[in-house]
């Protein structure tokens, strides 16, 4: 076997230029795949941290009959004595916010933004003092300032501000229906404008405070939904079972946000299987070049191969030699690959991908706002050098059993 | 100690047969020096290629140091060449990554030696070979004369008991080649090695021992000086 590997890793040196080209091919997948992988990955856990830092919260408190109707954004299903339910929620041990949401047409008046206009708007009112406690909003904030509880004032996104022209002191008007049918109508001044990581909210958050909201909506204390926040690290679907105990016969349900946001978990499995077939054709490029170079350098000594044969080297032992060379230079490319992958990986983690001019009109699923970032995934790393290992041994099986089906005299006479 | 018994060999060219060896019988005892000679296509290197259990007869008998090796499958007629013969090509077949000395210990690593022995053994032949101090030479540095020299080497080191050697001069020119005769013949007399090797060069048939004369695939004369 001692000289079955120094003979392969000799024959490594026999065509320096096509070794290094195909163990080049093999360290560009690998490279690749690392980098694929750790951006799939950045941007999955960016999306569910974001889905639950601005959409979801961990867990949330819905009357019973809301999920069903939850795309008309009924007022009249809701959760009655917001108040009551976020006290004994904090008794409980749990953090917890109430919210209004509730669809609306935003009037533009020509005195600040040019020219009139309406766009129809889905409306959060929040509590103020409570609400940054559960989302975290406190930080993206980029003009103007935060809410404050009872006054008549909206915070908007980011994009939707700049979609519509507006600034922080103009003045916006929600014409909407309040809970039992009437219509309302609120004129709010825009206090604030937040940039929120979060695309799908930045694209179209309006915010209120709860208070007014109530007031106008004659939500007699209601709430459409108790938000509750928990740490990172915590079993969710345990927590919303445990809240589920504190509110059984009340007509409220705990949901969990994996339940709420299973739309876009489907969606990142999918991509994720998609994403499993650009990484699987990755490696059989790779495969291929192996392969290709295998076949070159079985049939240029194919006379080589007669010799030993004559001389009594086993089908096995010429296999394993050829095996070991192609592994040689699969190792040699894995390498490689390892160490580009590793580099390139440090600029996808620290400073990313800008595709903000992507996601800014488009919603490709993931809850990005511009940059993608990596994440280290060290068990990809070593799959992917086991892997870039494993196939190149595995491809040159094939080309060396082709090469010792022939005759020994017709490979001695092969030119 | 090797026995051909109406050996019958046919190849087929394109549609049509060509008829290789036409019932060749031939004895060659321990030691001998035997040169099969004939013109080209007389069936030479087919009757060096059976003999050296590389090829498969279509008729008739081989039998080798009592075994019949004609009717050996795959796996036998291996571990029987790796145990009993050594081979020389015309044009040596050295594994160009490998230096003289890997050349030639390349058979041993075939056979179950410790390395001492390899290297000693390898040591000593490559020196009867003449080409001591040049065992770290790859094949590219070493003139066509040193290259046959390593596949003679090569060829001996495991002891065999028959050297099948196909045109080994050929490829030399005549003074090298005359060299390599000589050499081969001291193997022969040292060793007690059965060497068997094919030529139409009369100048090599003039240092066999015996002269097996082919024409058209039959034994057209036999003669022992």
């Amino acid at each position: 076997m001692k000289f079955i590997i120094s003979l392969a890793f000799k024959n490594l040196t026999r065509y320096k230029r096509r070794t290094l080209i195909t163990a080049g091919a093999i360290a560009v997948g690998i490279m690749m795949f690392i980098m694929i992988d750790s951006m799939l990955a950045g941007a999955e856990f960016e999306s569910v941290r974001n889905l639950k830092w601005y959409e979801t919260a961990s867990v949330r408190i819905y009357n019973d009959g809301y999920w069903e109707n939850r795309h008309q954004l009924p007022l009249d299903i809701n959760v009655p004595d917001a108040e009551g339910i976020t006290a004994k929620l904090e008794d409980a041990g749990y953090t917890a916010s109430p919210r209004t949401v509730f669809s609306g047409d935003m009037i533009l008046n020509a005195d600040d933004f040019g020219e009139d206009g309406n766009i129809p708007v889905t409306v959060t009112a929040i509590d103020p003092q409570l609400d940054f406690d559960i989302f975290h909003f406190g930080d993206t904030l980029a003009a103007g300032r935060f809410l404050e509880r009872g006054e008549e004032a909206a915070l908007l996104g980011s994009w939707l501000a700049e979609d519509i022209g507006a600034k922080v002191g103009y003045w916006i008007t929600i014409i909407t229906r309040g809970n039992g049918g009437f219509y309302e109508s609120m004129d709010l001044e825009v206090v604030g404008i937040v940039n929120c990581p979060n695309p799908n909210v930045n694209r179209g958050l309006v915010m209120m405070p709860f208070d007014t909201a109530g007031d106008y909506l004659a939500m007699d204390g209601a709430a459409t939904e108790i938000n509750i926040k928990l740490s990172d690290s915590a079993d969710v679907e345990a927590a919303a079972s445990d809240i589920q105990k504190l509110f059984n016969g009340s007509g409220l349900t705990a949901l969990d946000w994996k339940y709420m946001a299973a739309d876009y978990l489907a969606l990142a499995e999918a991509k994720r299987g998609g994403t499993g077939i650009i990484l699987f054709l990755i490696f059989i490029i790779a495969a291929v070049g192996i392969s290709n170079t295998m076949l070159m350098a079985i049939f240029e000594r194919i006379r080589e191969l007669g010799m030993m044969r004559s001389l009594g080297m086993s089908d096995g032992k010429i296999r394993a030699a050829f095996v070991v060379e192609a592994a040689g230079i699969g190792l040699i490319g894995s390498f490689i690959g390892v160490i580009l992958g590793i580099l390139v990986n440090l600029f996808v983690v620290n400073i990313g991908f800008d595709v903000g001019f992507i996601l800014r009109d488009m919603d490709i699923g993931y809850r990005i706002q511009s940059v993608m970032r990596g994440v280290w995934n060290v068990d990809t790393i070593g799959l992917a050098f086991i892997a870039g290992t494993v196939i190149s041994t595995i491809v040159a099986f094939f080309p060396t059993g082709k090469a010792l089906k022939m005759d020994i005299p017709a490979c001695l006479r092969h030119q | 100690m090797i026995k051909i018994d109406n050996v019958v060999k046919n190849y087929a060219n394109g549609e049509t047969e060509v008829k290789a060896l036409r019932g060749v019988s031939l004895n060659i005892d321990r030691g001998e020096f035997t040169s099969i000679a004939g013109p080209s296509g007389s069936g030479k290197t087919t009757l060096l290629n059976l003999i050296g259990c590389i090829d498969k007869l279509d008729q008739g008998e081989i039998t080798i140091k009592s075994e019949t090796v004609s009717s050996m499958n795959k796996n036998e007629k291996t571990k029987f060449r790796r145990k009993n013969l050594g081979f020389v090509f015309q044009t040596y077949n050295l594994i160009p990554v490998l230096s003289a000395y890997e050349n030639v210990a390349f058979v041993l690593s075939l056979l179950d030696l410790s390395e001492d022995e390899v290297r000693e053994r390898t040591m000593t032949i490559l020196k009867e070979v003449g080409l001591a101090g040049m065992e770290n030479r790859k094949p590219s540095k070493l003139s066509g004369g040193q290259q046959q020299r390593v596949a003679i080497a090569r060829a001996l080191v495991k002891n065999p008991e028959i050297v099948l050697a196909d045109e080994p001069t050929a490829n030399l020119d005549s003074g090298t080649g005359e060299e390599i005769l000589k050499l081969m013949r001291e193997m022969n007399e040292k060793h007690g090695t059965t060497f068997i090797f094919s030529t139409h060069d009369p100048m090599v048939m003039d240092y066999a021992g015996r002269v097996v004369m082919l024409h058209d695939g039959q034994i057209k004369s036999d003669e022992r000086k």
